[in-house]
């Protein structure tokens, strides 16, 4: 069954053409992410699901209906920018949030556990303008899961926090999705969609550009990728036949081949040129796939 | 209706038990009493030093009246009656010979006197002040001269005993026996006295008192401004709060729980309750004071439930006003620009108190206090006042705070729903008559 079915939907503001004829089917029980440059429209799809905005044209239906207004008990939202009561307790703010879906007396024990379970437990009693960026985050993640919603959505729930707090925010989002929820999520972190999402969604400009499981992304790519550990840096790199471009990473070096190239030869080519410590054929990666999609390569092309 | 009162909870919390709250509850009626108070403490502040006046007496009749009469009120009228204490400045006459030949320098010469503060001030008695009919018109008056001789208090406090002193010069002139003159010239105050009524419970008549400014104007001033307060209490801080909830995003947050109808009504049952335990506070306090001060006869026990009513419905008509122009609001600036004209409707009627405490029953007072926005403080007003408000008039005003309330409630609730998440430029007045209309 899917949970969010968007049907041709667009959606403009004053000129600008935010969302553009957009279809998407959000599997139950998936984590599905969104991706794609700053402006692209992946908020406003994501208002759109929680009925925040609506379509100008085409149709949103979540859990098989069509609803007016934002509210709904079954939906957790996680806005991109925080919204907190700075003058509040946490636990007690935390409290009145989860309130809102459900009984207090269902929330109360969830709401500690959330606390115990992102290592806020020692911060329930403090205000919350006492809180950091990245715990702040953490707040809002619990304000948005503490009512156990079947329909999770986040906007960019990665923002600001450093990599042990984005990992126990990732193995909280999972734990949710084996739990039964269906979790969106939209985030600059390719790494991390790689690593959670069962189905990638990109949006460039309005329109969707990708729409399937990283593998069959990855796969539509190819092994076009060479990656490269050397000690000549990307200089000797240059000139080689069949290799598209060099994506210098400093210590690493990334090279898209074309599809009739043999990598073999131009790894001995290389070779022949520096010394090699250690190199892999691969598929290309989602943040290399991302910036071929919307990066200025592709603005070139879309020029040409 | 269980999220609005969830939501309507905290709001309530959060409100009250900020210091702010605590202090505001103390200090809003001390900032309208103090006004009050300040008159009373600068009332006895007058200045009490010996007032130097000196008089050119052209007739030759009256200058030693006015020093008897000087002389008898500076021992009988400057000190307190209780404490004996000096409470107003002495005058002491001099009597200046009249310069006949250079009558302009004289007056140049008292003139400078009074400049560098030798004197107070000086009058000048025209030669024909006793046979005005005979004078010219230069002759026969009474002038004074001081630096601020139209703001002083001398020449009201001489006008009585320098005309009844001529008046008995001219009828003993005219041959009239000296004891009747006393009688011919007695005057009598009228004194202003309420309304004689009977004793609830002897069935007595009671003998009518003395009406004081005090009685007829404090009790419907003191309920007036009370009402002031607690909607600027409960329903004011609406417009910053939904600013501030709309700016910091938590206004999307809780969308995604509540809806918008319910967000504004949660906010605006928050506001009543403020306003109720501050009106409370207040009201019960004020109640044990003056009974413990034994002035229950000013308490309008009848204006009590009127009170309440008008009050909770105003928190309901202001609070859904000031909640959708929140709204409205992209940040503080907004907020601010915004305030002065929404608390426009809340403060006409205090700069309107004093010609409808005067005559409650004008069609001035009337008609203001039948427009809803006016209505709940106006017609409390003048249910306060001594005088019989007919029975319909604040039934018909319930009746129109009621209508214009579900009507606040109705379009704010609107407005309310299309700001909230609205961002950019802020909307013009004609795009908030268009939300209301069209939703």
């Amino acid at each position: 069954m899917n949970i969010v079915e968007i049907e041709n939907v667009t959606k403009t503001f004053d000129e600008h053409v935010a969302v553009d004829s957009l279809s998407l089917e959000v599997p139950e029980g998936r984590i599905y992410g969104f991706i794609g440059p700053n402006g692209s429209g992946k908020t406003t799809t994501l208002r759109m699901i929680m009925n925040i905005f609506y379509p100008d044209r085409g149709s949103v239906r979540v859990f098989g209906e069509q609803t007016y207004g934002a509210c709904s008990d079954r939906i957790g939202y996680l806005p991109e920018e925080r919204g907190l009561y700075r003058k509040m307790k946490i636990r007690e703010m935390l409290r009145f949030f989860g309130g809102l879906k459900r009984k207090p007396s269902e929330i109360y024990p969830e709401v500690d556990r959330w606390l115990e379970r992102l290592d806020l437990a020692d911060w329930g009693n403090k205000k919350v303008e006492t809180l950091s960026k990245g715990m702040s985050q953490k707040v809002q993640f619990i304000a948005t899961v503490v009512s156990s919603p079947e329909l999770i959505i986040l906007d960019e729930p990665f923002t600001g926090l450093d990599p042990v707090n984005a990992d126990i925010i990732k193995s909280a989002i999972l734990e949710l999705r084996d739990k039964g929820a269906t979790v969106i999520f939209s985030t600059h972190d390719m790494s991390m969609a790689e690593k959670m999402c069962d189905f990638i969604f990109m949006i460039f400009k309005g329109k969707k550009v990708l729409d399937r499981t990283l593998t069959s992304i990855q796969e539509k790519y190819g092994h076009d990728t060479l990656r490269i550990t050397g000690d000549g840096g990307s200089d000797v790199m240059q000139n080689i036949d069949g290799v598209e471009k060099i994506n210098d990473f400093g210590r690493m070096q990334e090279l898209r081949i074309s599809h009739e190239a043999d990598p073999q030869k131009i790894i001995a080519e290389i070779m022949s040129r520096i010394k090699v410590m250690s190199f892999e054929i691969a598929r290309p990666s989602l943040h290399d796939i991302f910036i071929r999609i919307a990066g200025p390569e592709a603005k070139e092309v879309n020029h040409a | 209706m269980r999220k609005v009162l969830w939501l309507a909870r905290r709001e309530f919390s959060a409100a009250v038990r900020t210091k702010g709250f605590i202090i505001g509850l103390i200090i809003a009626p001390l900032m309208a009493c103090s006004s009050g108070i300040i008159m009373v403490l600068v009332k006895d502040k007058v200045d009490i030093a010996d007032k130097h006046l000196a008089v050119i007496d052209r007739s030759g009749v009256v200058a030693e009246k006015l020093v008897e009469v000087a002389e008898e009120r500076n021992t009988n009228e400057i000190f307190d009656e209780t404490t004996g204490e000096q409470i107003k400045p002495a005058y002491i006459i001099e009597i200046v010979e009249p310069d006949k030949e250079t009558p302009d320098k004289q007056r140049l010469i008292l003139s400078d006197r009074v400049r560098n503060g030798e004197l107070y001030a000086y009058f000048e008695i025209g030669a024909d002040v006793l046979h005005p009919e005979q004078g010219d018109s230069i002759s026969r008056r009474i002038t004074y001269h001081a630096k601020r001789a139209a703001l002083d208090e001398i020449p009201g406090w001489i006008d009585w005993p320098i005309n009844s002193h001529l008046r008995r010069l001219r009828m003993i002139e005219g041959g009239m026996d000296t004891a009747a003159v006393g009688e011919v010239i007695a005057w009598l105050d009228v004194r202003k006295m309420g309304l004689i009524e009977t004793d609830s419970e002897t069935g007595e008549i009671k003998h009518a008192e003395q009406s004081s400014k005090a009685e007829i104007i404090l009790p419907p001033l003191a309920v007036a401004i009370l009402l002031l307060i607690i909607i600027l209490m409960g329903a004011a801080p609406l417009l910053q709060a939904v600013m501030e909830e709309k700016t910091q995003r938590i206004a999307e947050v809780l969308l995604a729980s509540i809806k918008p109808f319910e967000f504004m009504a949660g906010k605006i049952i928050g506001g009543a309750g403020v306003s109720l335990t501050a009106s409370l506070v207040y009201v019960l306090g004020g109640l044990i004071f003056l009974s413990n001060m034994g002035m229950d006869e000013y308490i309008p026990y009848h204006v009590l439930p009127w009170f309440f009513t008008y009050m909770l419905l105003a928190i309901i008509m202001f609070g859904s006003t000031y909640a959708a122009l929140g709204a409205v609001c992209n940040d503080p600036k907004d907020a601010q620009n915004l305030t002065f004209p929404a608390m426009l409707p809340v403060m006409i009627p205090i700069f309107i108190i004093v010609p409808v405490v005067k005559e409650p029953l004008s069609d001035f007072a009337t008609w203001m206090s039948l427009i809803p926005p006016f209505t709940p403080i106006l017609m409390t007003l003048r249910l306060s006042t001594p005088t019989d408000i007919p029975a319909w008039q604040p039934w018909m005003g319930l009746a129109g705070v009621l209508a214009f309330s579900i009507l606040s409630v109705w379009a704010g609730g609107r407005i309310f729903r299309i700001g909230i998440l609205m961002q950019g430029k802020p909307p013009h007045l004609a795009d908030l008559v268009r939300w209301a209309i069209k939703g």
